[in-house]
């Protein structure tokens, strides 16, 4: 679907408001500072990218799972289903909404098997523990959850006729489509519409490439204000990226994530 | 999961059976789950709404497109979605509409009824005009924002009853089946794709591996077609489906029957359809070379000379590349030709249609058409299909005759690959591991210039 952006429901429902989000984070911001939250949330949304990736899913349909992930803490807290468990169901409603196909239950279980003990071992020592009734209940919530908002505007699009307008610059183009991809890892995807986060990362890659555009990007009619507030977001995330270990720092981070519980509270 | 969260979301939420009443209001059933005519409990309105429950439990990739699409979607000729229900106990899907009293299979079916008992339906002169510009303005929406109906049929056109919304047509079931392009995964874990060929395009039954929006504009003209003779133009028995192959002889045959063999001239690119050494070999040219659309046509009396076979023709050129799209059809002299197509197909003239009759389940698996008046009917047997029958079809899918096979692989071929991957992220120090990300540049989606003519309406 490639409908009219501005009648659509991402437009309409899902361009939050920085202010929200703070106000919704409130209970885990009182166990976690900002920074942990933020790198429990990079260390996810690396998790759903390995995923799909071993599912050999298209990135947009890793990026629209990744949104929905990020939705969903938007307006709950941490506590309410483990990530661990939201992330695989993330990726398998995203499948069958992008047409990718149903993957089938047995294959993301197992794929989440390997996945954790392969390549997130660092970070989970017992094995994958939830089975397909699992996702299959997490499913309802999750749709619910997102208000049945499913088709995810991404920036890739924008991105490529950006590009074909300033011409044929391939490793422009590269470079500020991976710009694109990291910015997954910050709140981008829920505060700015699709197009502004292109042209951000591809201000980013014209910095990184030293090109200068500055006459393109004056005859854009966007308010370089915003454009500037997501620049600020990825080189944040960029920033954090220099220091920090994830291998080493992550097992601490989730041990103190709020975490859901099972029996009813007393 | 949270324990104290799964009590507060399970106090807020909406159950259906609390908020509607539909019990014994079924108006139809089928493969894609059952419809029940529904009003309020708590009478906040007066208004006759349509409940469909989801076949079969959770979320099928099916029920996905749908919400996904029709959550977005909005337009007067298309179906509105005005709420989802999950019953997480049940795990059942529950989608709620504004309930359309008519759909064309009914309409068609009570003219052809009336036909055979020499008993004449009192009908505004326009309404078939206003039925195509409303399917052609509810598809032209459906086109310009990409999506692909995919299995439009009479049954899929809905028309309202009495009410704000009267005589209105909703293109209903839109771009939910799929063609499924490899055989990559076993059949088990895609969703049956259910068809009826005697709307299919040619090229679809030459092995096309994608649906167009051609595609579309062929169904539309077969729907028209039939609008104005009462007949399935492509009227085909169907009972030796090949349900792997989309290749359909007999269907085939029919429509050279009805429009003479296609030249090369006329359809240059038949030549490269996956079948079309197949068509060489089973057919021959001379054995429909007394056939054309205007002696079909006119032996229902349509004259060849008239706007509404002129438009026809173009709907039903079998070239896709050459078929009219809908928003040229729009435009179409037909259209600015007296009676001007309504925005009531009935222009406010009493609806002679009768209202749906309510299902019950003793008759569920009702194996038989008995109530039918197709001629050269074929029993609902189809293979692979399970032989599911269908009644109503309010919201359904194909009308209660039509046979209905699954198909698994029509495209025989492999999805085009898309290019070599970028990479993923511009960290040069990776912190997490190197991806392979797809993107296809050369995917261009048209630019639609959303033109449409002024039409004055009733």
């Amino acid at each position: 679907m490639a409908g009219n952006f501005w009648q659509s429901s991402h437009y309409q429902q899902w361009v939050l408001d920085k202010q929200d989000l703070i106000r919704e984070r409130q209970q885990d911001l009182s166990v976690l500072s900002d920074e942990e939250y933020q790198k429990i949330f990079i260390f996810f949304s690396n998790f759903i990218q390995t995923l799909g990736e071993q599912l050999k899913l298209r990135q947009q349909v890793i990026a629209t799972a990744t949104v929905y992930f990020k939705r969903f803490y938007a307006r709950n807290s941490l506590k309410c289903i483990d990530p661990l468990l939201l992330a695989p169901t993330c990726i398998f409603l995203a499948s069958k909404v992008e047409e990718f196909g149903v993957i089938s239950n047995s294959r993301l279980i197992t794929t989440c098997q390997t996945v954790v003990k392969n390549k997130f071992s660092y970070a989970y020592t017992q094995e994958f523990p939830y089975r397909t009734n699992h996702i299959l209940e997490c499913e309802f919530y999750l749709l619910e959850n997102l208000d049945c908002c499913l088709i995810v505007y991404q920036p890739y699009r924008p991105l490529l006729q950006l590009l074909a307008d300033i011409g044929n610059e391939d490793q422009l183009l590269a470079l500020a489509w991976r710009v694109v991809n990291d910015s997954l890892r910050t709140d981008v995807c829920l505060l700015y519409p699709p197009y502004q986060i292109a042209i951000g990362s591809l201000h980013i890659a014209c910095v990184v490439l030293q090109k200068d555009l500055k006459s393109w990007f004056a005859e854009l009619n966007v308010d370089m204000e915003k454009i500037q507030e997501i620049v600020r977001y990825i080189v944040s995330l960029f920033e954090l990226w220099k220091t920090y270990d994830e291998k080493k720092d992550i097992q601490a981070l989730l041990a103190k994530m709020p975490k859901p519980k099972t029996q009813p509270s007393r | 999961m949270d324990f104290d969260f799964k009590v507060k979301t399970a106090s807020e939420r909406a159950k259906v059976e609390d908020l509607f009443d539909y019990e014994g209001c079924k108006v139809g059933r089928g493969t894609y789950g059952h419809v029940y005519k529904a009003r309020r409990k708590d009478g906040s309105d007066t208004k006759d709404y349509a409940l469909k429950q989801i076949e079969g439990t959770g979320l099928s990739m099916s029920a996905c497109r749908e919400i996904a699409l029709l959550r977005e979607l909005r337009h007067p000729n298309v179906i509105n979605l005005i709420r989802v229900f999950l019953s997480h106990n049940d795990r059942k899907v529950w989608l709620l509409f504004d309930y359309a009293e008519h759909d064309l299979w009914h309409i068609i079916k009570f003219h052809r009824a009336a036909k055979a008992n020499k008993k004449p339906v009192m009908v505004p002169k326009g309404m078939v005009k206003s039925l195509l510009y409303q399917i052609l303005d509810g598809i032209h929406y459906l086109h310009s924002n990409w999506v692909l109906h995919r299995d439009l049929k009479p049954a899929n056109i809905l028309v309202m009853g009495e009410g704000p919304e009267r005589g209105r047509v909703k293109i209903a079931d839109m771009g939910f089946a799929r063609l499924f392009n490899a055989p990559l995964k076993p059949l088990a874990d895609l969703d049956p794709v259910v068809v009826t060929f005697w709307y299919r395009a040619p090229e679809l039954l030459l092995g096309a591996r994608h649906y167009t929006k051609a595609i579309d504009i062929w169904a539309i003209g077969c729907i028209f077609a039939e609008l104005l003779t009462s007949e399935p133009i492509f009227h085909c028995r169907q009972e030796d489906i090949k349900t792997s192959n989309p290749y359909h002889h007999d269907q085939l045959d029919r429509i050279f029957n009805v429009m003479g063999f296609p030249l090369e001239k006329d359809w240059e690119d038949i030549r490269k359809m996956p079948e079309h050494p197949t068509l060489l070999k089973d057919f021959k040219r001379s054995n429909y070379s007394n056939c054309s659309l205007v002696k079909y046509m006119d032996r229902h009396k349509i004259k060849p000379d008239s706007k509404s076979f002129h438009l026809l023709q173009k709907l039903l050129l079998m070239d896709p590349n050459k078929r009219i799209t809908s928003e040229i059809a729009m435009q179409d002299p037909y259209f600015q030709e007296e009676p001007l197509p309504t925005q009531d197909v009935f222009a406010g003239f009493a609806i002679p249609y009768p209202k749906r009759e309510f299902l019950t389940d003793d008759d569920q698996e009702d194996k038989s058409d008995k109530n039918n008046t197709r001629p050269n009917q074929q029993n609902n047997g189809g293979q692979g299909g399970g032989g599911q029958s269908e009644q109503g079809s309010s919201h359904g899918h194909s009308g209660p005759n039509a046979k209905r096979v699954r198909l698994s692989h029509p495209g025989g071929g492999q999805q085009p690959q898309a290019p070599p991957d970028f990479h993923q992220s511009m960290m040069f120090q990776r912190p997490y591991p190197l991806s392979s990300i797809k993107y296809n540049p050369s995917n261009k989606r048209n630019k639609d210039k959303n033109k449409k003519i002024y039409l004055p309406m009733q």
